[in-house]
């Protein structure tokens, strides 16, 4: 049943042109193009645009696709009834979560291999075994905490509209104070004081950190993993609150 | 055989007291018609027999097991037995036809084969259309033929006629009431058409303010002097 979900979940998200610009085409496509005006710089800690970005541009199409194949999507199926006919069938819950999950980890594993494709092949992106496994571990844990905080989030929403809205200024703020479109440091104070808030901020400078080999335990990184798993935490809070008042 | 049976259910949203009492009961093959104004509690009490919603008190029974005490694994059994058509019908947008009914045989691990749905339900020009390209009235066609894939024993449909042009609800009807007496299983509804309650079903609930006001077969409730359905409706039934 499983595999069968997990199909109709893929075959889903190949067939919304909205999902598939905001995550696989738009990121990498800035990727490429950042990379032609800003490749020869370097940025902090001494790293080059493909060790700084790649990692950045990866969590961006993780972002992107757990934010609107997964949350957005899910304020769609609620809205216009899906999931309430859904949730009629003997079908098991488990399943259905179990393939959202494993249809975004597939999709945002497609985003990080072909990121890291494109900046082997522009950038000469090295490729260190090593690293290697520690960044998709890493990426990984990154990618739970995404669909947790993303779920609570979309949950709130009732209305489609008010859904869209949200991603599409989310996605800007995100993209913005994350550190995606330029270094953080080089922006306005407000934008920075906003980047604080901002868990994905958090998330790239740590995956940056890890990506590079350059990741140490101190009070900047102990910060942010803090700030993430408050996040969380108050994201699966929210997740039984919603749970309980629908019941 | 009694398929359903609710004695002094209630059922609250917040402080909106939606279900005040209600005493009902489905036998194996009848067709029941819920009626009342809109906000009277209909979709409320046919979402909790569809186990969809949990209530606060009174006793719901559905083949023969209370619907409150029952495990995830065994409300997943229950559903097995059970279809719906809900109002508004919505499936995955972007999905053809045969696409759903497959995604859903597959849910119900149904025996049914795909080709006989749809041959039976004249899908065929249809299979490849994506649902969100049909119109209304092959929306709920489709809807009822995935109700039928399972084969259930009770199906519930809320509203399931309406917005159809009289053709598309004839063809709908001939489909649930088929269904009815090739199978033997249970059909409960809502709906604003008093004319299908009286032409199709064999009993009646009247909801009024969350109450079961009146729940007889529509035989006795036509022979106690009402000239129609629609007439025991209004003369029931304030605005």
């Amino acid at each position: 049943m499983l595999v069968n979900q997990l199909k109709y979940d893929l075959l889903l998200f190949s067939r919304e042109l909205f999902y598939l610009i905001f995550t696989i085409i738009v990121p990498p496509a800035t990727y490429l193009f950042m990379g032609t005006l800003y490749g020869d710089f370097t940025y902090a800690g001494g790293l080059n645009y493909a060790e700084t970005y790649t990692p950045s541009f990866i969590l961006l199409i993780t972002f992107g696709v757990v934010f609107f194949a997964f949350g957005f999507d899910q304020v769609m199926n609620r809205t216009i009834g899906v999931e309430k006919r859904i949730s009629i069938t003997p079908v098991p819950k488990k399943t259905l979560l179990l393939s959202n999950i494993l249809k975004s980890i597939i999709i945002t594993s497609f985003g990080y291999f072909l990121v890291f494709f494109i900046g082997m092949i522009v950038h000469d992106l090295s490729f260190v075994p090593l690293n290697f496994v520690a960044s998709f571990g890493f990426f990984m844990l990154l990618n739970a905490a995404l669909l947790i905080i993303s779920s609570a989030i979309y949950s709130l929403f009732t209305s489609v509209n008010a859904a869209l809205v949200f991603s599409i200024v989310i996605f800007q703020i995100g993209m913005i104070s994350g550190g995606f479109a330029m270094p953080v440091d080089m922006m306005p104070a407000f934008v920075q004081t906003i980047a604080d808030f901002n868990p994905l901020y958090h998330m790239n400078q740590l995956f940056i950190a890890v990506w590079n080999g350059q990741f140490i335990v101190d009070n900047q990184s102990l910060l942010s993993i803090g700030y993430i798993l408050g996040c969380v935490t108050i994201s699966l809070l929210l997740l039984r609150f919603v749970y309980k008042v629908k019941k | 055989m009694e398929i359903v049976h609710v004695k002094q259910l209630k059922k609250s949203y917040g402080t909106n007291k939606v279900l005040r009492g209600i005493d009902f009961t489905a036998q194996a093959g009848e067709i029941i018609g819920v009626i009342g104004k809109n906000g009277a509690g209909k979709s409320t009490f046919l979402e909790i027999l569809m186990t969809l919603k949990t209530y606060d008190e009174g006793n719901v029974f559905v083949f023969d097991k209370e619907v409150r005490s029952l495990s995830t694994h065994q409300l997943e059994g229950i559903r097995k037995q059970i279809s719906v058509v809900l109002q508004p019908t919505q499936f995955y947008k972007s999905l053809k036809v045969v696409e759903l009914l497959k995604l859903f045989k597959a849910y119900y691990k149904s025996s049914v084969n795909i080709e006989k749905i749809i041959a039976d339900f004249k899908l065929e020009p249809y299979r490849k259309t994506y649902f969100n390209k049909l119109s209304g009235g092959w929306k709920q066609i489709v809807s009822l033929a995935i109700a039928f894939l399972s084969e259930p024993k009770m199906l519930i449909l809320d509203e399931p006629t309406t917005g159809l042009d009289p053709h598309m609800r004839n063809i709908l009807w001939a489909y649930i009431t088929k269904y009815n007496k090739r199978t033997g299983g249970t059909v409960i509804l809502t709906t604003h058409n008093m004319d299908e309650v009286e032409l199709y079903c064999d009993k009646v609930m009247l909801l009024n303010d969350g109450v079961g006001e009146t729940f007889d077969t529509t035989k006795r409730i036509l022979d106690s002097g009402y000239k129609s359905i629609h007439d025991f409706y209004l003369s029931k039934v304030s605005m």
